[in-house]
């Protein structure tokens, strides 16, 4: 037989995106033509909201420019005794203990409750009494039992984050197709194996879906737990705002907490890719 | 219709049933497959074709009876057995390469010689344009050949086939079946090729095994003593198939 493989089975191999004209219809479809737009219209609605004054009085809603000139304030001044950028160490160290812990904890956790039912039939009761219950019910009981200092707002973090961290390992192993392991069995291959050549690897993106849940519901507890009791963070700037009826100090505030938030997820992003390159897409398929 | 008999057969089935509770399943299977040989199995759809396989492969144990690779009784772990599924079963993680040398790691190939063989056979099979790609980069077709490749890549004792072409079409099923037989002359592995198609079986097979329905026995076995490559028109090549066509129609 002469064809080749390629040529029996009409196989092309892409190498690289194949170059497009620039028309005014590929411009505006365009992602990020799009992102522009979207950013444009939002923070010009925000200005146009805050300048006539939408909700009524001049302490209701900064402008964009007055919380950018009150973050420069933030920045080089001190609050409580640090700047912004002590502020925001505080709650990225907090952010980052309780998550890591939780991680630690509720990812490998989860995988050991999908691979073994004793394991699942012990723990799996109390992750669904524990599941439900929102993070912040914790606080009052986190201050009983910690005092309030640094402790209770990490508590409040791990529980918080604990449970995605958790659910997304467990689940992502019960999603795993059997035929895979079938191949590492017929092979000849050991327990062993099938975790590490098909469990591991398959939970990965769900694991790391996890992760990306479990870090947003990080940030959320630090406010919350900044907000009850502390004297630094992004938590405390907000709330100091609030007391003082300063706006562009509340929306400074939220403003750095979604940068950071966004940071963090595109680091996690790249972690991911770098993790499961096998998820490379094919662009326009 | 003949039987082929060897002093020394390097596979040999016997007694092999299957029950699920007052379900027979496979009825005192007995077979023998001498080493080397390609030998195919034919039967009506719902026999138990896969049970059978499943059996065969270790991935569920029979009820009664076993199978014997060199008078011994077949360990995944000490025996080199290899399948190829009906789905395509590459692992998604690894590249087109790191999939065919799987079994080979798992065998503890040495390196060398893992080497040697992967790059032998990704050329074989004509995968090493795409050795570094990932399995959601490739067509259907290569999925399936980075599964042969992979089984045969282990020099198995037992090569088991789940009518690994049954989803492609026509011509790419001509093109992987010579690929097959290729790869097993070349290799000289022994193999089982599970089938509905009976025309399939008649081109790839020196040995066809037509099993009955549920509860599965062997109905007859069908030499196929024709030269290679093979004639989907030959007469000898329609009478064979006809004679096969109607083992299964018999019932």
């Amino acid at each position: 037989m002469s064809d080749t493989a390629a040529s029996v089975c009409n196989e092309v191999i892409v190498r690289g995106p194949a170059k497009r004209r620039i028309t005014l219809a590929s411009v505006l479809r365009n992602e990020y033509f799009l992102n522009t737009v979207s950013l444009l219209l939002f923070f010009g609605l925000w200005h146009w909201a805050a300048a006539s004054r939408v909700l009524g009085t001049s302490s209701a809603l900064a402008t964009p420019f007055e919380v950018v000139v009150r973050l420069q304030e933030l920045f080089t001044s001190t609050l409580a005794g640090l700047t912004m950028w002590g502020h925001i160490f505080a709650s990225l160290r907090r952010v980052l203990i309780g998550f890591i812990i939780a991680a630690a904890l509720g990812v490998p956790l989860g995988l050991i409750m999908a691979l073994n039912p004793y394991v699942n039939a012990v723990v799996k009761p109390i992750v669904d009494i524990f599941k439900p219950m929102p993070p912040l019910a914790w606080i009052s009981v986190a201050i009983l039992w910690f005092g309030i200092q640094e402790m209770p707002k990490i508590f409040i973090i791990v529980i918080g984050s604990f449970v995605p961290a958790l659910l997304n390992a467990y689940n992502s192993v019960l999603l795993i197709e059997p035929e895979l392991y079938d191949v590492v069995r017929v092979m000849g291959g050991g327990r062993w194996n099938e975790v590490k050549q098909v469990c591991i690897p398959a939970s990965l993106p769900a694991i790391s879906a996890g992760l990306q849940i479990a870090l947003s519901s990080a940030w959320g507890c630090v406010l919350a737990a900044e907000l009850v009791s502390s004297r630094s963070g992004l938590g405390y700037i907000i709330i100091q705002g609030m007391k003082v009826s300063d706006p562009a100090m509340v929306l400074g505030g939220m403003a750095v907490i979604a940068v950071i938030a966004w940071l963090m997820s595109r680091a996690m992003d790249a972690l991911d890719r770098k993790l499961c390159p096998w998820r490379r897409e094919i662009k326009d398929l | 219709m003949a039987h082929c008999t060897t002093p020394r057969p390097k596979i040999q089935v016997s007694n092999f049933t299957k029950r699920y509770g007052d379900l027979t399943v496979l009825d005192n299977i007995h077979f023998d497959i001498r080493e080397g040989e390609l030998v195919s199995i034919v039967g009506p759809t719902g026999c138990g074709k896969t049970t059978f396989l499943n059996c065969m492969s270790k991935l569920t144990e029979t009820t009664e009876g076993n199978i014997f690779i060199d008078g011994e009784v077949a360990n995944p772990v000490k025996h080199n057995l290899a399948f190829v599924f009906q789905e395509p079963t590459a692992l998604p993680w690894r590249t087109v390469r790191q999939n065919v040398a799987y079994g080979m790691e798992v065998k503890k190939f040495p390196r060398d010689e893992l080497q040697k063989r992967l790059d032998y056979i990704l050329n074989l099979v004509g995968l090493e344009d795409t050795a570094d790609l990932y399995p959601n980069q490739i067509s259907a077709s290569m999925m399936q050949r980075i599964a042969v490749a992979r089984a045969f890549a282990v020099n198995p004792d037992l090569l088991l086939m789940d009518e690994p072409y049954g989803q492609l079409d026509v011509k790419l099923r001509f093109y992987l079946e010579d690929e097959l037989v290729k790869l097993w002359q070349t290799l000289k592995s022994t193999v089982l090729f599970v089938t509905h198609n009976i025309e399939e079986a008649v081109y790839v097979a020196e040995r066809i095994i037509v099993l009955t329905p549920k509860p599965t026995k062997v109905r007859a076995e069908v030499v196929v003593d024709l030269p290679r490559p093979r004639n989907f028109l030959d007469p000898k090549f329609i009478e064979i198939r006809r004679h096969v066509t109607d083992l299964i129609r018999w019932w």
